[in-house]
Order: structure tokens, then C-alpha cells, then sequence
């Protein structure tokens, strides 16, 4: 799935989609700049349930190139779903950041004006379409087949501690997450340590852990898939989130960078 | 906005123009960019509902930046007109595009990628209003 190309750090990395995975979500926090290798995507901005298109990219187009440049630290602004089979690589925001600052100062004067002017007009583009989308609603597109998000997904072996929800009982357990994506997580725990732990398909928990980078996350997460684990007395967990502070996905939107 | 040595060093020649002159015309082809030395200057799109004002750049800024994504001569996107007297200074594009080839290739996309959305959007711009005119 993931192709290293590069060894020395922040690594340029490879990733494959297949069609109709969303690749970048609206509102998700993440600076990596992704170029379409091979494939076609459609960007499109979510209001609700309605989807408004507002480009279709293909090979040698670049995708997220606003949330680095403007490095305020917002949300993606669009989402990007692989129209076909589509393979992208994925630039580190830091393996251009440095670069990007020490740039000739006659580059680096042309490229902040061209940013300062582009998101001007954008704003106005903004106003402007709210003005038309008014008068007459913009065409939607219909409403996309559920399929399944694939999320890049971090293998990690981080402790963690989590507490059932359902039940009188505060008491925690240990547990390891296993691997974290933008939808949940997986965690191995021992179902001999903490038999009076329900854990079944459907129970939710209540999961904390503090992050590589020393950060520390919090959050919901319900029991979508039980499975035992290599090692006796222990079952591997699939969660998916079901209640995420902003605070947290932005904690987990940087830790996932790839 | 103040323009430093470094940044002036690029000026090859100065010009001035009145009130209201065209400094760039839109369609045209040039391989030029400047850097408005004093004064102010309406950057102008031709709509179907007339001219339509897309921004005004003051002293320090730098216009003709497409030449970068085409490595020289281009279309002119907008028109760039005086409002006042102007005096605009004539910048080495082939210094300029010699600085811009020694970027990474990724840098090299991610500028030219944010120059053509300018562009894109500019276009854009000028269709949204002639549609909210009409």
C-alpha cells in the first residue's frame, strides 16, 4: 500500500485509493500536499448532505496546496474523493516549509503576493457564489454511494487506558492501540486482566492516551469488530470514533501525517 | 509597502505613466514582470457587463508573475491600469526565472500550482459577476 521512496525524514510517501475513497475530508486537519500520480479525483465542498463540485483533477494536478501555504492552521476546506483508481504522492509539509522560506527573497515576494491576492478573490468568489447560490441553488451532485472511507491508517504501539461506558463502574484498564486512523482505532486488550470488561460488538469506551509527540488524546470510541488476538487471553478490538473533541482530531490530523 | 535593495537590484529600467495609461493590456503577450515603484495601479478583467476592478496593487508589488509558470513570454491575464501617476520598474525576468529554476521541482509545482489558481480564479471572479449582474 505504502511505497517509501526516500529514507532520509520527513519521507515522500505513495499512497493507492481505489475508486470512490475519500482521500481528503472536509474539515479533517492535515498540511500534506498530495500530487495525482495516476487517476482522476473530484474535489467538492460538503454543506449538509449537499456535495458541490469544484474540480476534477488528474495526473501531475496538486491537491492541498492552500492549507500548507496557508499554515493558520485550518481545516481542509473541500473534500477529495478518487474518481478512479488513483495513486498519489504525498510531500511533507516540513520537507517544503524549510525550503519555501529560505527561497530567493524575489520568489518569496512574488509567491506571498500571489497568496495574499488569491485569497482575496477567493473571499469575493466565496460572497459572490453565497449571492448566485441564493438567488439560484447550485447544482448538486447526487448523493455518493456509502462507500466505505479508507483511511490511511498508522500502524503504532501506544498505552493506552480505557473505561466501559456502559455500567456503574470508573475503573480503567490498560489496553495497546495498535494502529490509528481518522475513522478509529484498534487496540489489543487482555480479556484475562479485565474479565468484568464487556467486550462486545457494539459497547462503547471511553479511550485515553497521550500521542508520540507527548500529546495527549481523549475520546469515544465503539466496538465495530472483535477478533482474537496472536497472543492467548488477548482480543484485538477495531473501534470506530464515536464522539472526537476538534481538539483531539487536530492532535491525531497532525500525529497521522504521513 | 517598502522595497528593499535586494528586491530592487532586479529593476533593469524605470518607466512612468499618467493617470488612467494601460500598463499591461489584457490578451496581449509579454514576457515582462514589475514592480510598481511608486504610485497605485487597478488591476482590471474585461466582463461581459464591462471592466471589472479585480484588485489595486500599491508600491512593492510585483506583477507579470505567469511568466514564471511559462518560463518567459505569456497571455496577459488581466489588464493592469495607472490610477495616478505611476512609475513602474522593469524587472530581469530571465534573473527571476533562473532564481525560480533553482527550486526543488516540488516547489517548483506547488508555485506554479498557486500562480495558475490565481489565474483560474481571477477568470472565475469575472464570471461570478457578470452572472450576478445579469
Amino acid at each position: 500500500m505504502i511505497t517509501q521512496r526516500q529514507t532520509s525524514l520527513p519521507p515522500v510517501v505513495r499512497l493507492r485509493y481505489k475508486e470512490g475513497d475519500l482521500i481528503v475530508k472536509q474539515g479533517d486537519y492535515g498540511i500534506s500536499i498530495y500530487k495525482i500520480i495516476r487517476g482522476k479525483v473530484r474535489v467538492f465542498r460538503e454543506t449538509g448532505k449537499k456535495e458541490t463540485n469544484l474540480a476534477i483533477l488528474g495526473p501531475g494536478e496538486v491537491i492541498g496546496e492552500m492549507a500548507f501555504l496557508n499554515q493558520e492552521g485550518e481545516s481542509r476546506s473541500a473534500s477529495v474523493r478518487a474518481m478512479t483508481d488513483t495513486e498519489v504522492e504525498v510531500w511533507h509539509p516540513a520537507r517544503l516549509a524549510k525550503e519555501y522560506e529560505q527561497m530567493p527573497p524575489v520568489i518569496k515576494l512574488i509567491a506571498d503576493q500571489v497568496l495574499g491576492r488569491l485569497m482575496k478573490i477567493n473571499i469575493l468568489i466565496g460572497k459572490l457564489g453565497e449571492v448566485l447560490q441564493e438567488r439560484e441553488p447550485i447544482e448538486s451532485a447526487p448523493e455518493t454511494p456509502a462507500s466505505a472511507r479508507k483511511f490511511y491508517r498508522k500502524q503504532t504501539d501506544l498505552d493506552c487506558s480505557y473505561r466501559p461506558l456502559s455500567g456503574a463502574s470508573k475503573a480503567t484498564y490498560p489496553g495497546r492501540i495498535k494502529d490509528i486512523s481518522l475513522a478509529g482505532i484498534g487496540m489489543e486488550v487482555n480479556s484475562v486482566t479485565a474479565p468484568q470488561v464487556v467486550h462486545h460488538l457494539g459497547e462503547e469506551f471511553h479511550v485515553s492516551t497521550t500521542l508520540p509527540n507527548n500529546k495527549d488524546v481523549e475520546f469515544i470510541a465503539k466496538v465495530v469488530d472483535v477478533r482474537k488476538s496472536r497472543i492467548p487471553g488477548r482480543l484485538f478490538l477495531g473501534m470506530a470514533y464515536v464522539d472526537l473533541s476538534e481538539d483531539s482530531r487536530k492532535k491525531l490530523g497532525f500525529f497521522m501525517m504521513p | 509597502m517598502a522595497i528593499s535593495k535586494v528586491i530592487y537590484d532586479y529593476v533593469v529600467s524605470e518607466e512612468n505613466y499618467g493617470d488612467r495609461a494601460e500598463i499591461i493590456q489584457e490578451g496581449t503577450k509579454g514576457r515582462w514582470a514589475f514592480l510598481v515603484l511608486e504610485g497605485e495601479v487597478k488591476v482590471k478583467k474585461k466582463t461581459p457587463m464591462g471592466w471589472l476592478t479585480v484588485d489595486t496593487l500599491k508600491k512593492g508589488a510585483i506583477l507579470g508573475e505567469m511568466a514564471l509558470v511559462t518560463r518567459g513570454e505569456c497571455i496577459r491575464t488581466a489588464s493592469v491600469v495607472a490610477h495616478g501617476p505611476v512609475k513602474i520598474g522593469v524587472l530581469d525576468i530571465d534573473r527571476i526565472i533562473k532564481d525560480f529554476e533553482s527550486l526543488s521541482p516540488q516547489l517548483r509545482t506547488l508555485l506554479g500550482v498557486l500562480i495558475t489558481r490565481l489565474r483560474e480564479s481571477m477568470n472565475r471572479l469575472a464570471v461570478l459577476v457578470a452572472k450576478a449582474a445579469g
